[in-house]
């Protein structure tokens, strides 16, 4: 399987006539994207203003973070089973716009710890992988009185239309670059003799109930879902993104997921065999726990014939629990393990900071975000989907880690570390 | 700098474990060690009193020999009180460790001390102390002595004391966020690397031990047996009375079953962030099984079913206020004439 790249690099945006990319400069005609977005007749209107690195901008609350990018006709899908029709991700081409960004406000989120927000100056800007982006915010409104999974389910899939209407734009573009991801799987040679490595990552965490339209992973809401072996170019060509409910966590970083990237540039420097990766929840029963941890794991064995695996979780606590029995497994079943956890230890102490106990688990890198923050400098402009929540952004005087997008990143991106002294 | 010293009846000269109980004495000037400390301190540092005391009357008179030594730190006006260092004494690194605690606690001088990794002392102290990694040899005393130096000083001059592999002394389990050059995912990547190939790795956290819990003996008769439920799913009545809170509850609550042969989703109500709580709403009987336990009441099986349930919510709890938590419901149980627990989580 073979996944292309065509990289268009977007050094400047701003709004105009005719949406376009021209040396660098993304115009966007915001009644061309707010067209496209419209499509969707539960949207009642959509604004759009335009974010850039440096400007004394705040953005809130944001649903979701997503590269524009748009495949190229004939040769796959965008989003299969989400917004274009089911086809197995990771194929083809893809048209990148690389240094853009799509983020979306969710107007009826109120702003809070647990909501997330991007700041495009100062400090906490330079904190966040999403500073040095050009973002082209988009906020839809509902029509009045729409139920809370209807206005979600609209909230996602304006965001990727938004992000294939901004991508299309690149599609008879000469690209700046062209990225190849290929790789041979488990059957491959070409990698005899090194550790092969699998991915094992959580796309959702049901302690958080799904909707029943929630699109996660191929257009499925994840419910009842047992773990199953992905491509890795499935992650980064549009087959998984964000459920509603997000920790630290954005759809940005599926399509350019730090993990899988990291372990494909080391297959190809030929430090490692990248032999796969397999997508699995975090359960809320008991028995699906079992499940899911136990088939996870036999698929990394059996199925990709790992040697190792990393490990990471969505959400919270619940997540953490099933990521380590998975790790547990995957030790019992002879492959070595690396765990990512994120920061929780609400007293700052190491004894809190750990959900299970195994021995065996003992690679753990360790993500912070509890005690770290920036002073927020004054902004000029703040898009927000409410003016209650364009004030309560406005008269933010700090930023914690927490609620800025991408800095405590549970993908990998994350350059946060809690040290222990 | 001003110091007060430390030592056991061995490295205070006055003999081994056949003088273990000898009483405590306070000289002046440096002593054995204490004249090493004050080469390695240098700046005309000074060790002013020297306190000695036998392991075994220091164990057992540890109060009186806290408060002494407090006194003897807030009259020599010190900059500085250092215990040991002890290696593997245990008991001198336990006295070692109650008496740094107490001189920080009442006076807030500078304290350092110096032990074995497996010194019980540390697992008493490591969270309040800088306990310098002294090793088990004493042969090795002038490189802890020049650890535990380094780290008084920068304690002196308020300094920030640093990390504990750079300055030698045992983490003290106190998370603190850094911005780091590696992003998580190449930290991972190194790290699988390195343990699929054998190489060494070092792990950002290392999970901490804890006690195995021993199965307590089984209820000898259920049938004469007063049995009570506790959960941490966050169940409380309708109208949440105690105000419980729906992350990391500090308080727990006790509510009332008595008259209830079988929980109603309308008389209840979730506070818990943490899990999906609609079964629970549903029927609480799922995470609180009263009703089943009155059947087995009823049947003569059970003796008799606690006339409350315990609740609080454990999620994104420090561990040290779960203790908390845990031993105030267990002492409040026990009280009660509980015979058994059925503990619920989610």
């Amino acid at each position: 399987m073979k996944l292309t790249l065509a990289i268009h690099s977007v050094n400047d945006a701003r709004t105009g006539s005719g949406t376009r990319l021209d040396g660098g400069m993304l115009t966007v005609d915001v009644d061309e994207l707010r067209d496209a977005v419209l499509q969707d007749r539960r949207l009642q209107s959509v604004d759009v203003e335009i974010a850039s690195p440096g400007q004394p901008c705040r953005i809130g609350v944001v649903f979701d973070i997503l590269e524009p990018r748009a495949k190229e006709p004939g040769t796959g899908s965008d989003f299969p089973g989400l917004l274009g029709p089911m086809a197995v991700a990771g194929q083809g081409t893809t048209h990148v716009l690389r240094g853009a960004a799509v983020t979306v406000v969710d107007a009826s989120q109120e702003p809070g710890i647990a909501s997330k927000m991007m700041e495009m100056h100062g400090d906490a800007a330079q904190a966040s992988p999403y500073g040095s982006l050009h973002h082209v915010v988009v906020v839809p409104r509902m029509i009045p009185g729409t139920p809370r999974h209807v206005e979600l389910n609209a909230l996602r899939l304006a965001s990727v239309r938004a992000a294939v209407f901004l991508g299309s734009s690149a599609l008879d573009l000469e690209p700046d670059s062209v990225e190849e991801y290929e790789l041979d799987g488990p059957w491959g040679k070409a990698g005899d003799g090194l550790p092969r490595i699998a991915y094992i990552g959580q796309v959702h965490g049901h302690q958080m109930v799904v909707e029943e339209d929630e699109r996660i992973l191929y257009g499925s809401n994840t419910e009842g879902m047992s773990p199953l072996t992905l491509h890795p170019n499935e992650w980064l060509d549009g087959a998984v993104v964000c459920s509603y409910w997000v920790m630290r966590v954005e759809s940005y970083f599926y399509q350019n997921h730090p993990i899988i990237l990291e372990l494909y540039k080391r297959h190809l420097a030929g430090e490692i065999n990248f032999v796969g990766t397999v997508a699995t929840v975090a359960a809320s029963l008991e028995a699906d726990r079992n499940r899911n941890c136990l088939l996870a794991a036999h698929q990394a064995r059996w199925g990709l014939g790992a040697d190792g695996v990393v490990l990471t979780k969505y959400g919270g606590g619940a997540p953490h629990v099933d990521m380590g029995e998975t790790a547990r497994i995957c030790e019992a079943l002879g492959m070595k393990t690396v765990v990512q956890v994120s920061d929780s230890s609400g007293d700052r102490r190491a004894e809190s900071a750990m959900l299970f106990s195994y021995p065996e688990v003992d690679a753990i890198v360790y993500g912070g975000g509890g005690d770290i923050g920036w002073n927020a400098a004054p902004v000029e402009r703040v898009i927000a989907g409410t003016a209650e929540a364009g004030q309560a952004l406005a008269q933010m005087t700090f930023i914690p880690a927490q609620a800025l997008c991408g800095a405590t990143n549970q993908q990998g991106a994350s350059k946060i570390q809690a040290m222990v002294y | 700098m001003r110091v007060v010293h430390y030592l056991n009846q061995f490295f205070g000269g006055l003999g081994g474990e056949e003088e273990a109980n000898i009483a405590v004495e306070v000289r002046e000037g440096a002593v054995g060690p204490g004249r090493l400390l004050e080469q390695v301190l240098g700046d005309g540092s000074t060790v002013v009193k020297t306190v000695i005391c036998g392991d075994n009357h220091a164990a057992e008179n540890l109060d009186s020999v806290m408060e002494l030594v407090v006194e003897q730190v807030r009259e020599s006006q010190a900059d500085l009180f250092v215990a040991g260092p002890c290696f593997v004494a245990g008991r001198y690194g336990v006295a070692a460790g109650a008496l740094c605690a107490a001189v920080q606690a009442e006076l807030g001088t500078p304290v350092v001390t110096g032990m074995a990794v497996e010194n019980p002392g540390v697992d008493l102290y490591r969270q309040e102390l800088y306990i310098v990694d002294s090793g088990e040899n004493v042969a090795d005393m002038r490189a802890a002595l020049i650890k535990m130096a380094a780290i008084a000083r920068k304690l002196a001059a308020n300094e920030d004391v640093g990390r504990p592999a750079d300055m030698g002394y045992i983490p003290r389990g106190i998370m603190k966020d850094e911005i780091v050059e590696e992003s998580a995912a190449v930290r991972l990547a190194n790290m699988i690397l390195a343990k699929t190939t054998g190489q060494p790795y070092e792990t950002e956290l290392t999970q901490t031990g804890f006690e195995p819990i021993p199965a307590p003996p089984p209820v000898p008769d259920l049938s004469e047996a007063t049995v009570a439920i506790v959960t941490d799913g966050g169940l409380v009545p309708a109208g949440n009375p105690d105000g419980m809170p729906a992350i990391a509850s500090t308080i727990w609550g006790a509510y009332d079953i008595a008259a209830v042969d079988d929980l109603e989703g309308a008389d209840y109500e979730v506070y818990h962030r943490g899990y999906d709580n609609r079964h629970v709403l549903n029927d609480p009987d799922r995470l609180v099984p009263v009703d089943v336990l009155k059947e087995l009441e009823k049947a003569g099986e059970v003796g008799k079913v606690y006339e409350q349930f315990l609740s609080m919510t454990g999620l994104a709890n420090p561990l040290a206020n779960s203790r908390r938590i845990g031993r105030e419901i267990a002492e409040s149980l026990k009280n009660a004439g509980v015979d058994a627990v059925i503990l619920t989580s989610t």
